[in-house]
C-alpha cells in the first residue's frame, strides 16, 4: 500500500518537523560565521587547550574502560554458566538507571575526606582525622570511573547481542588450531565484535562530551562547562555558540563513527547453518572469579550509589517526602509525560509517512530526526534560546513581552528532539511487525491516510505507544543541562533540584530527588530485561 | 456479457532492466472466475496488485467498469476501485473482533451489524463473531477474509493463493463454498495460484504465465 499522491500531508508534516528539529542545530553552526570576539581570544589563549586536552583525556579513558568492563562481562554471561549468571544477564544495565551526575554527587559523599568510606575507613583502622584511606576523587580520574561505571552498560548491550549471534563452529574451528579459552575471546570474538564494541564507545563517548553535571561537580574544564561559563559568567552567547560548534563537529564525527560501525554489526554469522555456542559450566573457583567480575561493575556504578543515598535520608532522617519534593516531582512528572507524549505522537507520524509514501525523500528524514539524541542538552539549549528569540522578535512581536522565550515550550522542544530517537526505534520496531498486506486490505477497504493511521495503525500499535511514552518520559526526567538553562524562572525538575542541592554541598537534601529520578530510571532496565529474557530464549 | 475489466497492452517493470510483463492483453467479463496460474516469483501477484492499484505500470491501460484506472503516469488508487483483496496470510487486523473485521469497509452502511452477520453467515463462521483473529483456526480466518472481502459488494474480488496455507481437506472444503457464494453473487473473482489443479477446478478460465510467454486458455 503506498501513498499515489506526488505530494500529500504526509509528505509535508515531515518536512516542517525536520525544519524544525534541525533549527536549533543549524542556528548554532551558523555562529562560526559570526566575529569572533575578544572573550573568543581570551579563549583561545587560556583555556581552550585545556578544554580539548580534558576532554580527550576524559573521553579516552572512558572509552578503554567500557571497552573492556563491558566486552568482558558480556563475553561471561554470554558463554559460561556461573553463580548468578541470569541475574548478572540484565543486572548489568542497572547502572544505566544512574545518570553519571547522581554517582558523581554519591562518590563525593562516600570518597571525600571526611565521605562515608574515610569516615569507616578511620572507625576500622584506628586512622587519623586528617588521614584517608580512599583518595580525592574530584578529578579528571574520578570522573572517568564515574562515567565508565555509568555507561558500559551500552557497550555491554551491545557486545551481547554481538556475541550471542557467534556461531558455535567458528571457535570450534579456532580450538583445533590451538587456541586456549582466553585466546578465542581475545584473538577470534573481540576481533568479530570489533564493530559493535566501536558502536557501543562511541555512543558512549558521545554521552561523556555531552555531559554537564558531573563535570561541573568535579570542577573539570571541558567544552560544556565552558560553553556554560562562557554564556552564564561573561554573557557572550555568540562565542559559547562558536565553542558549541566545536563540540558539534567532534560529536559527528563519533556520530559517523558509531553509525559505520553499526552498518557492520557484528560481521554476524547467523545464516542457515548457524549454531548457537554452547553455554559451559564452570569449576566453583573459575565460577567465582566470574561472579567477582560481573559483580563489580554493578556494585560500583549501581549498589554503593543507592546505599549512600539510602544512607543520607536514613542517618539524617531526611524529610523525604515534604511539600516542595511533591510540587517539583509534579512538575518533573506532567512535564515528561507530556513531552514524552509529544515526541510519541511526532514518531508515529513521521514512521507513519515513511511508510505511507514511501517516498525515499521521507525515508531519508528519520536518520538527521534521530541526530537530535547525539546533540548535547548544552547546546541544544543554546540553539533553542536563540531560535525563540529570532521567533519573538520577528514573528510574534505582537505579543508584549516574550512569549516563547523563557517559557515552557523550549524545554519540551529540547526534550522532544533529544528524546526522538528512542520514541522511533520503539515505533520502527512495533511497525516491522505489521505485515504489508494489512494496510493493502486496509485500502482496498477504502482505509487511507489518517483513518488508516487511526483504525488500523494506532490500535495495532498500542504496545509501542505506551512504551515510548514510559522510555522517553525516564529519559526526560534524567535530562540536566537542557532543563537547567531553558526552564522558566523559579521552575524546578527533580534533575535541576538535585544539581542546586549538590553544588550547594547539601547533598543530604539531594537525596530525595536522586532517589526519584533513579526510582523513574528504573523503568527502561524493565524493558531491556524484557528483551534479554527474550533473546535468552531465542537461545536455548 | 460485459467486461468488468480490461488489460491493454500492459508492461511493468521493477527496474529498467527486467520486464516482469510484457505486452499483456486481457478481459474478465462480469460474473467470470479467471486463475492466474504459475511458478513464484513470475510476475503473477505483480499482474493482481497492478489490478489493484498497488503498482504503477510501466505502459498500457488497465480499465475497470469502463473507467481507466491505470496507464503511464496515472494511477487511480485502490480505495477507488470498488475491488475486495483476499492474501495468503488473511491480514485481518488484530486489534478488532471478526464482527468488526467484517464491518470495516462499511462503516458508513446503517444496518452493517446485520449485514456483517449476514456474510458471516454465508461463509458459516456467524458465531465466532465476537472473537479475535487470534482466537480461530487459519481455516476461519479466511472465511472471515472473504466474508470481508465480498461485503462490500465489489466490482473485482482478487484472490491471492488464498487457499495457500490450508491442508488439503480444509482446501476442498472451502473451494467448494467459494466458488459457489461467488457464483451466486455472480462475483468476477481474479484469483492468483500455483496450484494447476486448483486453478482447473476453480476458474473459467486460466491465465497461465511461463517464463518467455502468457498464454490465455
Amino acid at each position: 500500500m503506498r501513498s499515489s499522491k506526488i505530494f500529500s500531508v504526509w509528505h509535508g508534516l515531515p518536512l516542517f518537523i525536520l525544519l524544525f528539529f534541525l533549527s536549533p542545530i543549524l542556528i548554532i553552526l551558523s555562529s562560526v560565521f559570526a566575529d569572533f570576539s575578544e572573550n573568543w581570544s581570551h579563549i583561545y589563549e587560556y583555556v581552550l587547550a585545556d578544554y580539548i586536552l580534558n576532554s580527550l583525556i576524559l573521553v579516552s579513558g572512558v572509552s578503554i574502560l567500557v571497552m573492556t568492563i563491558g566486552s568482558l562481562t558480556a563475553w561471561l554471561v554470554t558463554n559460561y554458566q556461573f553463580f548468578g549468571k541470569r541475574f548478572f544477564e540484565w543486572g548489568l544495565i542497572l547502572p544505566l538507571a544512574i545518570p553519571p551526575y547522581i554517582l558523581a554527587y554519591t562518590f563525593t559523599g562516600l570518597f571525600d575526606s571526611y565521605g562515608t568510606m574515610n569516615e569507616i575507613a578511620r572507625s576500622v583502622f584506628n586512622l587519623k582525622q586528617n588521614e584517608m584511606l580512599f583518595p580525592n576523587i574530584r578529578n579528571i580520574y574520578g570522573a572517568i570511573i564515574v562515567f565508565s561505571f555509568t555507561l558500559y552498560p551500552y557497550v555491554y548491550l551491545i557486545c551481547r547481542t554481538a556475541f550471542l549471534n557467534q556461531s558455535r563452529s567458528m571457535f570450534e574451528v579456532g580450538r583445533t588450531l590451538g587456541l586456549s579459552q582466553a585466546s578465542i575471546f581475545l584473538k577470534l570474538a573481540l576481533p568479530l565484535v570489533r564493530p559493535a564494541l566501536i558502536a557501543g564507545t562511541m555512543i558512549v563517548a558521545m554521552e561523556t562530551l555531552s555531559d554537564f553535571g558531573a563535570v561541573d561537580h568535579f570542577a573539570i574544564s571541558t567544552f560544556t562547562t565552558g560553553i556554560f561559563r562562557t554564556w552564564y559568567g561573561m554573557y557572550d552567547l555568540t562565542t559559547a555558540m562558536q565553542l558549541a560548534s566545536m563540540l558539534l563537529i567532534f560529536i559527528t564525527f563519533c556520530l559517523i563513527i558509531e553509525r559505520i560501525s553499526r552498518k557492520n554489526a557484528s560481521y554476524s554469522t547467523i545464516g542457515s547453518n548457524f549454531k548457537p555456542t554452547p553455554v559451559k559450566r564452570l569449576s566453583s573457583l573459575r565460577s567465582s572469579a566470574c561472579f567477582f567480575i560481573c559483580f563489580v561493575p554493578i556494585f560500583i556504578g549501581f549498589i554503593l550509589p543507592v546505599l549512600e543515598i539510602l544512607n543520607w535520608s536514613l542517618r539524617f532522617n531526611t524529610r523525604f517526602f515534604n511539600e516542595q519534593f511533591f510540587s517539583i516531582s509534579l512538575n518533573t512528572v506532567l512535564l515528561s509525560i507530556l513531552s514524552a507524549i509529544l515526541c510519541t505522537f511526532i514518531a508515529m507520524i513521521i514512521n507513519f509517512s515513511i511508510r505511507y509514501t514511501n517516498s525515499p525523500v521521507i525515508k531519508s528524514i528519520n536518520p538527521f530526526l534521530n541526530i537530535g539524541y547525539a546533540v548535547p542538552g548544552l547546546i541544544l539549549a543554546v540553539g533553542i534560546v536563540q531560535l525563540f528569540v529570532f521567533l519573538d522578535t520577528n514573528i510574534l512581536n505582537s505579543f508584549e513581552e516574550y512569549f516563547l522565550t523563557g517559557s515552557l515550550f523550549g524545554l519540551i522542544f529540547a526534550y522532544i528532539i533529544k528524546s526522538y530517537a528512542l520514541a522511533n526505534s520503539t515505533y520502527e520496531a512495533g511497525y516491522q511487525k505489521i505485515s504489508q498486506t494489512i494496510d493493502d486490505s486496509a485500502r482496498i477497504l477504502k482505509s487511507t491516510g489518517l483513518n488508516l493511521l487511526l483504525r488500523v495503525h494506532f490500535p495495532i500499535l498500542k504496545t509501542s505507544f505506551f512504551t515510548s511514552i514510559l522510555l522517553v518520559t525516564s529519559e526526560v526526567v534524567k535530562e540536566l543541562p537542557a532543563t537547567l538553562i531553558l526552564r522558566p524562572f523559579n521552575f524546578e525538575t527533580l534533575a535541576v533540584s538535585t544539581y542546586i542541592y549538590a553544588s550547594e554541598e547539601r547533598m543530604v537534601e539531594a537525596a530525595a530527588p536522586a532517589t526519584a529520578i533513579i526510582l523513574i530510571g528504573l523503568i527502561p532496565i524493565f524493558f531491556i530485561s524484557q528483551m534479554i529474557r527474550a533473546s535468552r530464549l531465542e537461545k536455548s | 456479457m460485459k467486461n468488468i475489466l480490461e488489460i491493454k497492452n500492459l508492461y511493468h517493470a521493477y527496474d529498467q532492466n527486467t520486464l516482469t510483463i510484457k505486452d499483456f492483453s486481457f478481459s474478465l467479463k462480469k460474473g467470470e472466475i479467471v486463475s492466474i496460474l504459475g511458478p513464484s516469483g513470475i510476475g503473477k501477484t505483480t499482474l493482481l496488485r497492478i489490478v489493484a492499484g498497488l503498482e504503477h505500470v510501466m505502459d498500457g491501460e488497465v480499465t475497470i467498469s469502463d473507467k481507466v484506472v491505470s496507464k503511464k503516469n496515472f494511477l487511480l488508487p485502490p480505495e477507488k476501485r470498488n475491488l475486495g483483496l483476499v492474501v495468503e496470510d488473511r491480514a485481518l487486523f488484530p486489534h478488532l473482533n471478526i464482527e468488526k473485521n467484517v464491518m470495516f469497509g462499511i462503516n458508513h452502511i446503517h444496518e452493517r451489524e446485520s449485514l456483517a452477520q449476514e456474510y458471516l453467515g454465508l461463509f458459516k463462521v456467524a458465531e465466532l463473531s465476537k472473537k479475535y483473529p487470534h482466537e480461530i483456526s487459519a481455516g476461519q480466518q479466511q472465511r472471515v477474509a472473504f466474508a470481508r472481502a465480498i461485503i462490500t459488494n465489489p466490482d473485482i474480488l482478487l484472490l491471492d493463493e488464498p487457499f495457500g496455507a490450508l491442508d488439503k481437506n480444509l482446501k476442498d472444503e472451502l473451494h467448494d463454498e467459494a466458488k459457489k457464494i461467488f457464483k451466486d453473487k455472480d462475483l468476477s473473482v481474479l484469483l492468483v495460484t500455483h496450484d494447476e489443479e486448483e486453478a482447473e477446478y476453480f476458474s473459467d478460465r486460466i491465465i497461465e504465465f511461463q517464463e518467455d510467454k502468457i498464454i490465455i486458455r
